[in-house]
């Protein structure tokens, strides 16, 4: 009992640590295709932010104008796919490739140029875990969910946020309108162009809140591709939560889990490898219609022309 | 700021029209569709739109919707000049649109698509329960029903087009302009719309209505302009005219009404035949509900019915396109049902579908790879799997010529060609292999006069030869004037059969599905 | 008045054809290359360095001696690979993002028959490198039938299967195929059985290349003179017309997606066969990707797809001289790629810049690429 608790407790703290990131990146996801805006870039523009929070924690010694950094990198690079998918009508598949490379081969030319050489970046002042009274001490859930750093809090109050806000507010009634019939929303009197910046921005400004968390949250200094596909599984998640806050919220937080136990579980019952394909397969069974078929928006990954 | 104006004195003398269009012209390209288009509204008035497919009506009412900007031209508004820039603009200024394909979100539910834009709120967030109830007094006030709670994706058609109309009145329109809104009714429907059309008028609404049938606008309409070729050929007051002037006006010339048609003296055998036909549709509704039908040798089958009454998909399963979910298909005879499209063209069927954009032609190809779209396969295109792209373009080269297809460049891309010259690279296609049997799905839809009259002589020589043809056609008069004999086809069962000789009237009630058991409202 | 500048046209359809052609599919890539090194060089100043200097040495690493050749060349090989994985599904009208899993199974595949095949010399490269061919076709055809028998969408599960493939790739690679010693990755192929180089002056190019370049002129004929081509270009282009034609769409979306996934497995056969001989953990990274960028500068055709390759072959090989000449980094050469990909498709950018009538001849990339994701 005792080694169940003692494991238990850690296992939990790290799914909420392994699924913060994806939460945010997976809520940006959300309003980008919501906004019908696929958004495969969210991998670069993890990274990016994860980056620039770096060097702005770096430069300025404080890790919240690092978080200013890492937000506006992260809109910089989204409000470039913007333009390049809605502005210019470039395929947003492609587009979204290419922020992914882009952030690649930026970071890594960036490491060179600011700090005069790969790897791993100098360490940062980053975000330090704030226990909240009386709640981190309930017993097993209290460490696991109170003892975080104020980005996981952000993260608790942002799944209902954004839940809201496409929900139940006129902005997420035409968001949700763009995405599924940008004609109707256009001959209704919204511009559909803005409608999907407002969409891929925020995809931008949520994602560097993952990436901010993974530089200066988990870890205190950048390394080369430190996302790691963590883009991709936030992907994952938002389609195998069926493009829906909670839904998107809860499979990052299965896909944290399991990530965590094979972490903390010593003995390889089952490869490591094979808890890596679990979110992957996971969508893929989504996809497929096994357990109800995730639909995406009807006019995702169309540029929208008026003529 | 756009408060609609009160309905009384709706005539007011002097006072400036609702609204006047004056000279305008929109280019794209080299095509002009608009030449110095001019018309006027009055208030409470309804002014038919009249023109054939391609005529400009379309690109017209875009301009007055902000979708197009125009070359030249002014649009004035109660007597002041405006310039609309977007749809947004148009709607601010009292301008409201139902389209032909509706602009509906279908996973929303009705309320939400009629204030979408212009959303009530409460708060910071949406106020849903006052579009609910703003929807059911707008509904109620003009016998528009709905229920504002349920997703448009489950409505039907005619229903789907009193949320459009709704979605105008809740922005308080004073214009309405309505594309084709009766394409996808019943004459029962088109006639509940009209009620309500006049009951707007009476309330101060003016109301433009874009139709290419004429007998739609004698009872409706005050006054209709009519355009051809982009420009207003006339504009007449609906009590002094008639059908055969407003076709004369629009078309440009007398209508011939009969097709000069030889006389086949006895029909042959059954060529194509169905036996208690069963079709779903792409969204898996049963379309086409038990249908029985024999097409002979030297006859024309005229299929007659309102678009979306299953005859599309009745085509699709006869020739092979779509998979049969009841009943049989002979073709000469032999049981053709579990044959792939590829194996019944072999055994001498030609298609020509409807949509020739989407389905006929791959728009990308040369038009010597559409000509051998179905036969790339077997010799002398193709052997051991190998494909012969010389021995195509010499083919369609001499096919082209054949069908007075222009360009006859076999390199020419389909994209690049007229609707009617588009048909004619499809009939050649077809016709070339000498099929036994001939499925004509609307030949002629968007297609040019020449082009029609080439069409039309195409299908009556197969007949002469003795071949099979199944015409499925929306437009009344080329299945009278064509078929030897016609059904009539309704919710997915045929109706009625007819002789070439029967009035519009008594195709209308076939056609409105009269007299026929019918359970599902 | 059309008709007349159509006829026109018609009477010299080879002048035409070469115009839409030849300059109209130049056109796009060229432009956004031309753009993307204008930025890079903007970026090169902004950190200080000559960008002059820095193209020099890049083009010098190149292309300037032989061995500079012999490292585009060996670059360029599996992107050529991966390029007509994108390409050939392309024409089908599907998006392969899935080349980067695919070349790992494949090249798990070459490891693991390369070691134990190995006592049959160079009898064992063509054998090795048919199994790659078998098991890429078979790991590609998994997202062709979730996508024939599912409906789900190709984008989104081979960009998943991508991360399964690897993961399972190094699970084989470290597990029962691993290697004595501290370094994760498989055994080394007996040097018998690897594919020769071409020559000591070309350095580790091999003759690899050469199976490439057969692949590009597999795919034209296989897209251009075969009845599987011409269905596959068919139901890209237009699913409607190819299914009213009575061509089986669910058919062709899998061999499609099956024999993109082989050329992929044939380019992570040739990649172990040839340059690394084994394959190591982790392995070469981002091939895939960048199969996308090569084939759509290229046009989705294998001659443009080969170009391609070349090029981003060259600028990743000229990227080491250049660090090492200048102080530029070396990942210049992805970002350089990434702006390259960006621009490439960005329609009304092009527009922008040149004026409708060129967008018009460079349109026809072989298929629609503005259609959707939805279901």
């Amino acid at each position: 009992m005792e080694d169940f608790f003692g494991l238990l407790g850690p296992i939990l703290q790290s799914t909420v640590r392994n699924a913060t990131p994806l939460v945010f990146a997976a809520l940006g996801g959300l309003f980008s295709e919501r906004s019908g805006v696929v958004n495969i870039g969210l991998e670069g523009l993890m990274l990016i932010s994860a980056f620039a929070g770096v060097v702005g924690a770096n430069l300025s010694g404080s890790a919240f104008i690092g978080l200013g950094t890492a937000v506006a990198a992260g809109l910089l690079f989204a409000l470039i796919h913007a333009l390049m998918t809605v502005t210019f009508e470039a395929d947003q598949i492609i587009s979204g490739t290419a922020i992914n490379l882009l952030a690649l081969g930026g970071t890594g030319f960036l490491m060179v140029a600011i700090f005069g050489s790969g790897g791993t970046s100098p360490r940062i002042e980053g975000f330090e875990s704030v226990a909240i009274p009386v709640l981190s001490s309930i017993p097993l859930l209290g460490p696991a969910l109170f003892d975080q750093s104020i980005l996981v809090y952000l993260m608790y109050v942002l799944v209902p946020v954004v839940f809201f806000v496409v929900f139940h507010t006129p902005f997420g009634l035409r968001l949700r309108g763009t995405g599924e019939a940008p004609e109707a929303v256009d001959t209704a009197g919204v511009n559909v162009a803005r409608m999907r910046y407002y969409g891929v921005g925020l995809s931008g400004v949520l994602a560097a809140f993952g990436g901010a968390y993974l530089s200066m949250g988990l870890l205190s200094a950048f390394t080369e591709n430190m996302t790691a596909g963590r883009g991709f599984i936030a992907l994952a998640a938002l389609i195998f939560g069926r493009w829906n806050p909670i839904g998107a919220a809860g499979a990052a937080l299965l896909f944290g889990f399991a990530q965590a136990v094979t972490y903390s579980v010593n003995e390889q019952a089952i490869p490591i490898e094979f808890i890596e394909m679990i979110p992957y397969v996971l969508t893929i069974i989504a996809l497929a219609g096994l357990g109800g078929r995730a639909i995406a928006p009807a006019a995702i990954g169309k540029p929208y022309r008026k003529e | 700021m756009s408060d609609r104006v009160a309905g009384d004195g709706a005539s007011s003398k002097g006072a400036p029209p609702v609204l006047e269009m004056r000279g305008v012209t929109k280019r794209f390209g080299a095509v002009t569709a608009n030449d110095g288009v001019s018309l006027t509204l009055g208030r409470g008035e309804i002014l038919g739109l009249l023109g054939e497919n391609g005529a400009g009506k379309s690109t017209l009412m875009k301009i007055l919707y902000g979708l197009y900007t125009p070359d030249e031209g002014e649009v004035f508004l109660d007597g002041e000049r405006v310039e609309i820039r977007d749809p947004k603009d148009a709607v601010s200024r009292g301008i409201g649109m139902v389209h032909q394909h509706f602009t509906l979100i279908p996973p929303l539910t009705v309320a939400e698509n009629i204030v979408l834009g212009a959303e009530p709120r409460k708060g910071l967030s949406l106020n849903l329960e006052e579009a609910v109830r703003a929807t059911e007094e707008l509904s109620e006030r003009y016998g528009l029903k709905v229920d504002p709670r349920s997703r448009v994706a489950d409505l039907s058609v005619g229903v789907r087009q009193r949320v459009e109309i709704l979605k105008a009145l809740y922005r308080n329109v004073r214009i309405l302009v309505l594309d084709e809104p009766t394409a996808v009714l019943t004459p029962q429907e088109t006639e509940d719309l009209f009620a309500v059309l006049k009951e707007l008028v009476a309330d101060g609404l003016s109301i433009i209505l874009i139709t290419h049938k004429l007998g739609e606008l004698l009872g409706v309409s005050d006054e209709i302009t009519i355009i051809r070729d982009g420009r207003v050929v006339d504009t007449v007051d609906a009590a002094d005219t008639d059908e055969g002037e407003l076709a004369r006006l629009m078309v440009g010339r007398e209508v011939l009404l009969r097709v000069e048609k030889e006389e086949v003296e006895t029909p042959g055998g059954v060529r194509l035949a169905a036996e208690n036909l069963t079709v779903r549709s792409s969204t898996g509704a049963l379309a086409v509900k038990g249908v029985d039908l024999e097409v002979r040798g030297g006859e024309i089958l005229g299929m007659a019915g309102v678009d979306g009454n299953g005859q599309t998909e009745l085509a699709e399963a006869l020739a092979g396109t779509r998979p049969v979910e009841g009943g049989r298909v002979f073709l000469d005879g032999a049981d053709a049902t579990n044959l792939g499209a590829d194996a019944r063209q072999e055994r001498g069927l030609a298609y020509v579908p409807e949509d020739r954009g989407t389905k006929g032609l791959v728009q990308d190809f040369a038009l010597y790879e559409n000509n051998a779209l179905k036969t790339y396969d077997e010799p002398p295109f193709s052997k051991w799997g190998w494909i012969f792209p010389k021995v195509m373009r010499r083919r369609a080269a001499e096919a082209l010529r054949a069908y007075d297809v222009r360009p006859a460049d076999p390199e020419a891309r389909a994209g690049s060609l007229s609707g009617g010259n588009q048909q004619k690279a499809v009939l050649a296609r077809e016709l070339s292999g000498d099929p036994g049997v001939i499925i004509a799905a609307q030949p002629t839809r968007g297609v040019d006069v020449g082009a029609i009259e080439f069409i039309h002589g195409q299908l009556l020589k197969q007949r002469a030869e003795g071949k099979a043809i199944l015409l499925i056609s929306l437009e009344l008069e080329e299945v009278r004037s064509l078929s030897d004999r016609i059904l009539v086809m309704y919710a997915g069962r045929i109706v009625g059969e007819v002789g070439p000789e029967a009035t519009d009237e008594q195709l209308g009630l076939l056609m409105a599905g009269r007299g026929v058991e019918e359970k599902s409202a | 008045m059309s008709e007349g500048r159509r006829e026109q046209e018609g009477r010299d359809p080879l002048l035409r054809r070469i115009l839409t052609g030849a300059a109209g599919a130049l056109l796009f890539p060229l432009l956004a290359i031309l753009l993307s090194f204008a930025i890079g060089a903007v970026i090169v100043l902004a950190t200080g360095n000559n960008p002059v200097a820095a193209y020099v040495a890049l083009f010098n690493g190149a292309l300037g001696d032989p061995s500079a050749v012999g490292r585009t060349l060996l670059n360029a090989t599996p992107l050529i690979f991966t390029g007509l994985a994108v390409a050939v599904a392309f024409r089908a009208g599907l998006f392969n993002i899935g080349g980067e899993g695919q070349l790992f199974i494949g090249a798990v595949t070459a490891a693991w028959l390369g070691v134990s095949l190995g006592f049959l010399g160079p009898l064992a490269i063509p054998v090795v490198l048919a199994a790659c061919v078998i098991t890429g076709f078979l790991w590609g055809s998994v997202p062709g039938m979730l996508k024939a028998y599912f409906g789900a969408h190709e984008v989104i599960t081979t960009i998943m299967l991508n991360f399964v493939a690897i993961n399972f790739a190094y699970y084989l690679a470290q597990n029962p195929l691993r290697q004595e010693g501290p370094i994760p990755g498989t055994e080394t192929v007996d040097l018998a059985a690897r594919i020769p180089a071409i020559s000591f002056a070309l350095g580790r190019a091999n003759y690899g290349f050469f199976v490439a370049l057969l692949a590009a002129v597999a795919v034209y004929l296989l897209l251009w003179r075969t009845r599987r081509g011409f269905e596959i270009r068919a139901v890209g282009l237009s699913p409607g017309a190819a299914n009213y034609a009575g061509m089986r769409l669910g058919l062709n979306t899998i061999l499609a997606l099956a024999i993109g996934g082989s050329l992929a497995g044939l380019g992570g056969g040739v990649e172990v066969l040839g340059t690394y001989g084994n394959m190591d953990v982790p392995f070469v990274a981002n091939l895939g990707f960048n199969g996308i960028g090569v084939a759509l500068l290229g046009r989705n055709h294998p001659a443009g797809v080969v170009l391609g390759a070349l090029l981003f072959g060259g600028l990743y090989a000229g990227a080491q001289e250049m660090q090492f000449a200048t102080d530029v980094p070396l990942q210049l050469a992805t970002v350089l790629l990434a702006i390259i990909l960006l621009l490439v498709t960005a329609t009304k950018l092009v527009e922008f810049i040149v004026g409708k009538r060129a967008r018009a001849l460079a349109s026809g990339a072989g298929t629609r690429l503005e259609r959707g994701l939805g279901s």
